[in-house]
């Protein structure tokens, strides 16, 4: 970690003065990120960037109102505007406040760590990178034989977070997470039969190690040549009701949009609605069923490796697995400091800021469906007529997390408890309880997709990881892409 | 610091990168502030404040292209990025989409793009942020965002552009509840216009009242769609993207297999890029590769007249810059729809089976060369039968292919509303919009 990112003298400062000022509460955060990425299209690079973003956030709580300000320069004077302006906005608006913004007790940490980074980003030459990246292009495009691939682009990115957390309540956090992220995004052409086309992100927490784990080349080349086979004989699927089995990488994109947004208490409580929404999910909910004893789903930001890994967040309150719903029954909710205190709980570190602009709101970090204990045979056995949806491009959800709809990618019929036919563009539109409701079996294996996650005025991104296991749900009626 | 010290310092960071061995250099300079009050629940969730310093660098060697971006304080912040990128290039290939910098063109400066009344309500949003509260006082529950902006950017290149220019924006949105209803309406411009903020805060109050009652489910099937400008700044967003030549050379675009000259909408449509429009949100002079912006239309009465392009992508598809660089990723500066002759009244009497859908988000597609998409329904939504509001729907969700809604445009509306909101960036001016025959679906269980 380098000591000179850290500015803890100035973020100290700015905090006193903040008090000095009449905030309740201050808080300022040194947050950096470096950054270097490079695309390519059809194995032929088309440019390469680097970036340094970094500055510093305050916020703070002035007559139960709350201002945040941000500077992207790193000295007195502009950090000192930046309180004065975080508090006097603050102040002006304080007037319109019906319920002041107080924060929850909370057992703040004074820590620093890293997440852990096997083989670091400069243990690779830049070329060797771009080299690897091409042969995404060059495997993928060898590995169809019936169409053509219309064009693969592919992207990889590096990123380094660096953030000094300093609170008025006596927070002191710094920490550092690398983090490595790719992708590509192909489109199949058929003379006859039209297009096909996947986009695919692989990330974690880490360094290049994972590179090794992903092994993106042959990745590309595998979906390519399934998806030729979805696009020339795939068939229309039957419509059900039948037994469906929702492969991981939509389960985990279920559970993150249909119980780990509504589980966001800001959300819950009406902070978003104009934006990212509101929830199904009312205050005085938890207890109440949504779905059956394989509705478990749990969102952990201490996953080693994971994309949204984290220790602290960001107002320094200590991660820990929060268990969203339990068993069918609504448990938890993601909760701030300020939420927190709206319910008459305890934070559980939800409070992330995508950088030194944002400020810290409610997020996940990584979320999964408890796994089960079938194998994926197990789940196919006894299933006289169904679908298998192992991948999915389209998909959305109403604005209270209620009513969703994802359209199958790679995707086959089961018929006898086998995978037979390919099958095009099967449509699973469903609510979150009938969802929750028809899983019948879950498998072992959970397996984790990267995603960045949107919320927040202005929109912040930031990394998320979402999983599960696949899923068998039963009497599903499924509809097809017009 | 003031616009032309932005601009010099541009000039001064081309210089420091030629004198490391780049053979062309552009830097972009902005200093940008603004203020947002954002509320939830009727009362001031935070209100935020920025002051952003941003330098956005663009070099080049034996056609390798390299990109950086720093909020520096110093300039050797900057040199030191330079080092890294020249060490970088070592190791690089000629970019495919590599084209020499262009020669800087005349540039007729717009005015108007500053508004001191935005400048002055940055003081002290309170009185505006309260009258917006105010004209929605009706309502069970209000939020929503107010953001004002005043930008200077500063453009220098080693072909000898340099250029200035400032800037102010506004925009506000909100979402009314009344019961268990909702309306929303935005507006966005370069300038603070008090009666129009106003205006949008009753428009969603208005839509929310007219929503009242137990909403109802309706079957999936086709149906005639009357989308308002707030959908229709959503989805030509979309196209606005895809337009882009680089979107197209990705292969996300319904214009990857479509020649300009084309007929890809009906004819009643016709979308275009307005950047010399002062009064619209995203306006500008110049482009990012110091050319000069122009209004133009990416479909006229239903044919593809032009993707958008900047140089590299202009080189490489054999046509000319529109002046719509983003220095690799040609784009839209601000779009708008042509006007109807159609007033709301009318609109719904020429439906005969349809949906009003008054707000939409999440527009996801399955396949962008095909254009199969889906998007949702939030807040107000009818079901009109026979030219009749019948009652408010809910959960509905248009699923269909984006060639084909184009296509099925019948009708728009003769006013137009300039719209800027979470879902709709750059901003987009716009009619109600009436098209035939579009898949509506719903959940199945």
């Amino acid at each position: 970690m380098d000591r000179g990112l850290v500015h803890e003298d100035l973020l100290q400062k700015g905090v006193n003065f903040a008090l000095h000022l009449g905030a309740v509460y201050a808080e300022a955060r040194y947050h950096r990120h470096t950054s270097s990425s490079f695309f390519a299209r059809n194995g032929e690079l088309v440019g390469y960037g680097e970036s340094i973003e970094e500055g510093i956030g305050v916020r703070v709580i002035v007559k139960g109102a709350l201002g945040f300000s941000a500077t992207s320069s790193l000295n007195w004077d502009s950090l000192r505007e930046a309180v004065e302006q975080a508090v006097k906005l603050a102040n002006v608006h304080s007037k319109f406040m019906k319920k002041p913004i107080q924060f929850s007790e909370a057992r703040l940490g004074k820590a620093k760590y890293e997440a852990l980074c096997v083989k670091p980003f400069d243990r690779m030459d830049l070329g060797e990178k771009i080299s690897y990246m091409a042969e995404v292009w060059d495997k993928a495009k060898d590995s169809v034989k019936e169409t053509k691939m219309m064009t693969l682009t592919a992207r990889y990115s590096e990123d380094v977070e660096e953030k000094t957390i300093i609170n008025s309540d006596g927070a002191f956090i710094v920490s550092r997470v690398p983090r490595l992220s790719v992708g590509y995004n192909f489109v199949l052409l058929h003379p006859q039969k039209g297009t096909i086309q996947r986009s695919q992100s692989f990330g974690g927490s880490g360094g290049l190690e994972q590179l090794d784990k992903w092994k993106v080349p042959e990745a590309a080349a595998e979906e390519a040549t399934k998806l030729e086979n979805v696009l020339v004989n795939g068939i229309e699927p039957p419509k059900g009701p039948l037994d469906v089995i929702v492969g991981s990488e939509i389960v985990g994109l279920i559970v993150h949009e249909s119980c780990g947004h509504p589980s966001e208490a800001d959300r819950i409580w009406g902070r978003e609605a104009a934006q990212a929404g509101m929830s199904f999910v009312k205050p005085g909910m938890i207890g109440e069923r949504i779905g059956g004893k394989y509705a478990t789903v749990i969102d952990d930001p201490t996953l080693p490796g994971s994309y949204g890994f984290y220790l602290y967040d960001d107002e320094g309150v200590p991660a820990r697995a929060r268990y969203l719903y339990k068993e069918g029954l609504i448990n938890e909710h993601l909760h701030n400091r300020w939420t927190a205190s709206l319910w008459g709980t305890t934070s559980n570190a939800a409070a992330r800021a995508m950088d030194h602009n944002s400020e810290p709101i409610i997020r996940m970090a990584n979320t999964y469906l408890a796994p089960g204990d079938h194998s994926f045979e197990e789940l196919l056995e006894g299933v006289k007529l169904g679908v298998y949806m192992k991948s999915y491009m389209e998909w959305n959800i109403d604005d209270i997390r209620w009513g969703q709809r994802y359209v199958g990618l790679e995707c086959y019929l089961i018929e006898k408890g086998e995978l037979t036919k390919p099958v095009r563009n099967p449509v699973l539109e469903v609510t979150t309880k009938s969802f929750y409701s028809s899983i019948e079996a879950a498998g072992k294996e959970l397996r984790f997709e990267p995603g960045t996650c949107g919320k927040g005025e202005p929109s912040q991104g930031v990394p998320v990881w979402f999983g599960g296991p696949d899923v068998k749900l039963r009497n599903i009626p499924l509809g097809v892409v017009g | 610091m003031t616009c032309s010290e932005i601009s010099g310092v541009a000039e001064k960071l081309v210089q420091a990168i030629l004198k490391r061995g780049f053979e062309e250099a552009s830097a972009q300079v902005y200093r940008t502030k603004s203020v947002m009050v954002k509320f939830a629940n009727s009362e001031v969730s935070v209100v935020q404040r920025w002051d952003m310093f941003t330098v956005g660098l663009y070099m080049t060697k034996e056609g390798k292209i390299l990109l950086s971006e720093v909020h520096p304080t110093t300039f050797e912040q900057v040199d030191r990025l330079v080092d890294r990128a020249i060490s970088a290039s070592a190791q690089l290939k000629p970019s495919m989409l590599y084209a020499p910098l262009p020669e800087p063109a005349e540039i007729e400066k717009l005015e108007g793009l500053v508004d001191s009344n935005v400048l002055k309500t940055m003081e002290d949003p309170g009185p505006l942020a309260e009258s917006l509260l105010s004209e929605t006082s009706k309502a069970d529950r209000v939020a929503g965002a107010l953001t004002l902006t005043y930008t200077e950017k500063g453009l220098a290149n080693s072909r000898g552009a340099k250029l200035e220019e400032a800037y102010t924006g506004v925009e506000a949105y909100l979402r009314v509840f009344v019961g268990e209803s909702s309306g929303q309406w935005s507006y966005g411009s370069r300038r603070l216009a008090f009666d129009k903020a106003k205006q949008m805060a009753r428009t969603a109050l208005e839509l929310a009242e007219r929503a009242e009652g137990e909403p109802k489910q309706i079957e999936p099937g086709a149906y005639d769609v009357l989308l308002s400008p707030m959908v229709v700044g959503n989805l030509v967003n979309l196209v606005g993207m895809m337009s882009s030549a680089l979107a197209v050379l990705m292969g996300n675009s319904i214009f990857a297999r479509v020649e300009p000259g084309s007929k890809v909408a009906s004819e009643n449509f016709s979308l275009f890029d307005s950047p010399r429009n002062p009064d619209l949100l995203g306006s500008t002079s110049f482009d990012d590769e110091a050319q000069e912006t122009r209004n133009k239309a990416i479909i006229e009465n239903g044919v593809l007249k032009t993707l958008l392009h900047n140089s590299k992508t202009a080189a490489k598809f054999g046509a000319q810059s529109t002046g719509n660089a983003g220095v690799m990723f040609p784009h839209a500066w601000t779009l708008s729809v042509n006007a109807g002759d159609a007033s709301f009244d009318e609109l719904i009497e020429e439906m005969k089976r349809g949906v009003v859908i008054t707000n939409n988000w999440y527009t996801r597609l399955q396949n962008y060369v095909e254009g199969i998409f889906s998007t949702i329904a939030r807040d107000a939504a009818f079901y009109v039968e026979n030219g009749e509001v019948k009652y408010p729907v809910t959960r509905v969700r248009i699923a269909d292919r984006l060639p084909k809604l184009l296509s099925n445009i019948e009708l728009l509306g003769k006013e137009v509303y300039d719209i800027s909101w979470w879902e709709v960036n750059p901003a987009v001016r716009a009619p109600y919009i009436l098209a035939r025959n579009i898949g509506i679906s719903r959940p199945f269980v």
